[in-house]
């Protein structure tokens, strides 16, 4: 491990000063398509698993059972899960990157509490009704600009109206002269999601007999994405990170995870054009890391501090972005999970700034209550 | 009103009559569980899981090695044991006996409260537990209950082999334990440790939820109260045996839970169990879910309180919980309709359309076992999936949401109309004459006239069902 924490202070602390005078900028519209891309990692991933230290015996002792047999190069102080392959492409072109040690800010370690937070940036679960994602659409005007790549929608882009999802069904729909007359029901009994719903059904350009394969789903997407009037905002799902048991190490549940999640970046990458790709942001969003010790049954319990992967055009260098906590006993969260010291919100907060092209203050303010969170747009993306 | 026989069932049939006294109809349902009215053979959950055992034994212990250097060949073997084992038969199966309650049966109420408390105790995709599993489970462990108590409920639930294999408490040892010491654990560096899965979700989702105000330490407490419950391990069943009490994988001594005392032992559990539901909060958390899956997503103070009270008065007795529930629903029934899951909707297209649905006995016992089950054998499964609401394919284990927003998108919406529209080909040749439609929405609205006029704008079949069944007064109820 070559980084400490007082080297990683000392640079933050001069480029604070250095923006000190910088605050009030405007964002003026640069007139080009922007897009950003979520995919939710859902059952809690295992950052140390995706991008696991280097040359700490303490983690190779605790993790003697799933320990990677083979990575692939990232840092001085980082590797990579082998399984990622897409992510080391883009890295080598500087088009990939990751926060580490970071989550939301919370630590209940609960699955339905922590997805529905991760969803709705808030800090009770259950509270809010609608997603960071879909409350920063919403100040940006981003209405029915929304693609959801899931059956249902996610509370994560809820906030905006108009937002699209996209999961074939594989069945033709009834003739357009019924449509319109369930439209005119809708309307009459006041259905207004129904009707809103129905509309977007009417009016978009996407199969409603192709297949549902994730590739698949993420090469339409793509499509969507590189139109010039197509959906500024796209949302994944990959199910599956809660490994308690089993999780192997180069291969096995969580490896299989994470290439689901590669798949779909590589999928993005080779259907968008160029210049969509060179303009699009895709970052991941977990509930929660995992216990940085293996449990008997070679899985590991729900956690804490993870990490959040960020590839396309608008990164803005291949680096590991970290206040780095250590993984000594006492440097551990209670004493067990790798620790956050990024509030994830951050990370999303600058991502939607800089790809909404809206100020920093704005989305903090009105999407996260004002909340502390730091501007980390001109370090981790292209402004 | 009669509205009323869709919110706490799946609506009147043409060949039912309406019944004159709605509440009592639905009341008297709930007292006795009647035997299922499916016709065709049921198997025991232990007999569907000695095929779970099979195809993991087959597939683990046997192909992987025999054929870990021609991946050609192991998949042919593992499509062949697959088959042998039925893992494409037993969920449509159990899902066709499911809806032929709902449908067929003289106690519809009680099928869609059944629904309920299989969801509320949800087992959900994990490992083969829907292919072999989860439809054993509602029959054997949640269905027998509904005339129990609610105490009863969450301990055979918490103990039934499916729950325990789904939240992973047999991978849960005490570090003090005997095994603890065991010289297997230090040469193979797997120290005895807990997983605190199941005892989380015992408090969290099926007894007193977080408002109770748990703490972590409650929930580690609780994990070392539960350690020792598992299947009994052997070479040939593998996680497939029976749930038992191992007293060698059992944290020793005392453990706190919600700041009470419990000793160490194999009776803790249900002393604990009897505390949490005794709790406050365990009540206002079944009232408020059994509230909002008949009424409304937001269930008020008033409409839980008669629910609670009953739940107080018969000690949890599922009868009285059910019955209060069903009068509350009853007194609401005009004030507040209930946006049906795409399951319940697609249950009452089927019984109020009449439809060939679900498969027949005849169609589902012609199965043959070391076959690919056909088109028709499959499509119950096939169907839900689709939907996106298969009740044994739930997500996480809070099972399916009860909110309507969860249940509203474009691509869910598109289901709806795509199966309105399907459903013309499940139809019986009955079906096809005058007053079919007349006669089924008499049945079932209180304003048939006014729907039979929206209804009669199109000519054929098939699009005045796409229209009744996407009708805004046929989606809520």
């Amino acid at each position: 491990m070559k980084i400490s924490r007082r080297d990683f202070l000392k640079t933050t602390a001069l480029t604070s000063l250095y923006f000190a005078g910088f605050g009030m900028q405007s964002y003026a519209n640069s007139g080009t398509k922007k897009n950003l891309v979520v995919i939710m990692l859902r059952g809690g991933m295992d950052g140390l698993c995706a991008i696991p230290i280097k040359d700490d015996k303490n983690f190779e002792k605790l993790r003697s059972k799933i320990n990677l047999d083979r990575t692939l190069q990232l840092t001085s102080d980082f590797d990579l899960h082998p399984a990622l392959k897409t992510f080391k492409n883009l890295w080598d072109q500087n088009q990939s990157a990751a926060v580490h040690a970071t989550n939301i800010p919370y630590t209940g370690r609960s699955h339905f509490d922590g997805q529905n937070l991760m969803e709705s940036g808030g800090k009770i679960p259950y509270q809010e009704k609608t997603g960071w994602l879909g409350r920063g659409m919403k100040i940006a005007g981003l209405t029915g600009n929304g693609l959801a790549l899931a059956l249902p929608m996610p509370l994560l882009i809820r906030g905006v109206p108009m937002n699209n999802n996209y999961f074939p069904a594989g069945h033709k729909l009834p003739y357009p002269s019924t449509l319109e007359m369930i439209q005119k029901v809708y309307k009459e009994y006041d259905e207004k999601l129904l009707s809103e719903n129905l509309e977007i059904i009417l009016t978009r350009d996407l199969s409603n007999t192709s297949s549902d394969e994730s590739w698949v789903l993420a090469t339409n997407a793509a499509n969507e994405l590189s139109k010039p009037d197509g959906p500024r905002v796209a949302v994944f799902e990959v199910d599956g990170f809660d490994t308690h048991a089993a999780q192997g190490a180069t291969n096995g549940a969580h490896a299989d995870c994470l290439s689901d999640y590669d798949n779909i970046v590589r999928s993005l990458k080779s259907s968008m054009t160029k210049e969509a790709f060179d303009n699009t942001l895709i970052l991941t969003l977990t509930e929660f890391g995992r216990t940085i010790k293996q449990n008997s049954s070679n899985g590991t319990e729900h956690g804490y501090g993870s990490a959040v992967l960020m590839a396309g055009g608008l990164v803005k260098k291949a680096q590991v972005h970290a206040d780095w906590p250590g993984l000594k006993k006492k440097e551990l969260f209670e004493g067990r999970d790798l620790n956050s010291t990024i509030d994830a919100r951050s990370i999303y907060a600058s991502a939607m700034s800089t790809v909404f092209e809206l100020d920093f203050k704005k989305i903090k303010n009105e999407v996260f209550w004002g909340e502390n969170l730091q501007n980390l747009s001109d370090k981790l993306f292209k402004v | 009103m009669k509205n009323f026989f869709r919110k706490v069932g799946f609506g009147i049939g043409p060949n039912e009559e309406v019944p004159s006294d709605p509440l009592n109809w639905a009341l008297n349902q709930l007292n006795e569980i009647p035997k299922l009215s499916w016709t065709g053979q049921i198997y025991s959950e232990k007999e569907l899981r000695k095929h779970y055992g099979k195809w993991v034994y087959g597939d683990r212990k046997k192909l992987r090695k025999k054929y870990k250097d021609n991946k050609t060949l192991y998949k042919v073997e593992k499509d062949k044991l697959r088959h042998q084992t039925g893992q494409k038969f037993w969920e449509s199966l159990e899902i066709s006996i499911r809806h032929n309650e709902a449908i067929n049966s003289s106690a519809p109420v009680l099928a869609k409260l059944w629904m309920f408390w299989g969801n509320f105790f949800a087992i959900s995709e994990k490992d083969f537990l829907a292919n072999y599993s989860t439809g054993a489970y509602h029959r054997e462990i949640i269905r027998p209950n509904l005339n129990q108590t609610f105490e009863k409920l969450v301990y055979d639930a918490t103990t039934s082999w499916a729950m325990i294999h789904h939240l992973d408490n047999s991978e849960s040892a005490g570090p003090k334990s005997v095994t603890a010491r065991d010289d297997w654990r230090k040469r193979k560096n797997q120290p005895a440790t807990i997983n605190e899965n199941h005892a989380r979700e015992l408090l969290e989702l099926h007894t007193v939820s977080p408002k109770a105000g748990y703490t972590q330490e409650d929930i580690i407490q609780l994990a070392y109260l539960m350690t020792g419950w598992q299947q009994k391990w052997n070479k040939s069943q593998l996680e497939t045996g029976n749930v038992w009490f191992n007293p060698e994988y059992h944290q020793p001594g005392k453990k706190k839970v919600l700041g009470k005392e419990y000793k160490s032992g194999k009776k803790s559990l249900a002393n604990v169990i009897k505390d949490l539901v005794n709790h406050p909060n365990c009540r206002n958390f079944v009232a408020e879910r059994l509230c909002r899956y008949l009424i409304t997503d937001e269930p008020t103070k008033e409409m839980k309180q008669p629910i609670i009270d009953a739940f107080k008065r018969s000690d949890g007795n599922l009868t009285e919980i059910h019955k209060a529930a069903i009068k509350v629903a009853f007194d609401y029934n005009d004030k507040f309709k209930k946006f049906q899951t795409p399951e319940n909707w697609f249950i009452q297209v089927a019984k109020i359309g009449n439809l060939q649905w679900p498969p027949s006995p005849d169609v589902m016992g012609a199965y043959e076992l070391g076959f690919k089950p056909t088109r028709k054998q499959r499509s119950p499964e096939r169907l839900l999936r689709n939907m996106g609401h298969h009740p044994y394919r739930a997500k996480q284990p809070n099972g399916w949401s009860d909110h309507s927003d969860d249940w509203i998108s474009p691509e869910l919406l598109i289901r709806r109309l795509v199966y309105a529209k399907l459903s013309a080909s499940f139809s019986q040749m009955e079906n096809n004459q005058n007053g079919y439609f007349e006669n089924i929405v008499e049945k079932n609205f209180d304003n048939p006239s006014k729907i039979m006029k929206y209804l009669n704008q199109k000519n054929r079949f098939v699009e005045k069902q796409t229209l009744l069944y996407n009708h805004p007064e046929f989606l809520r109820s």
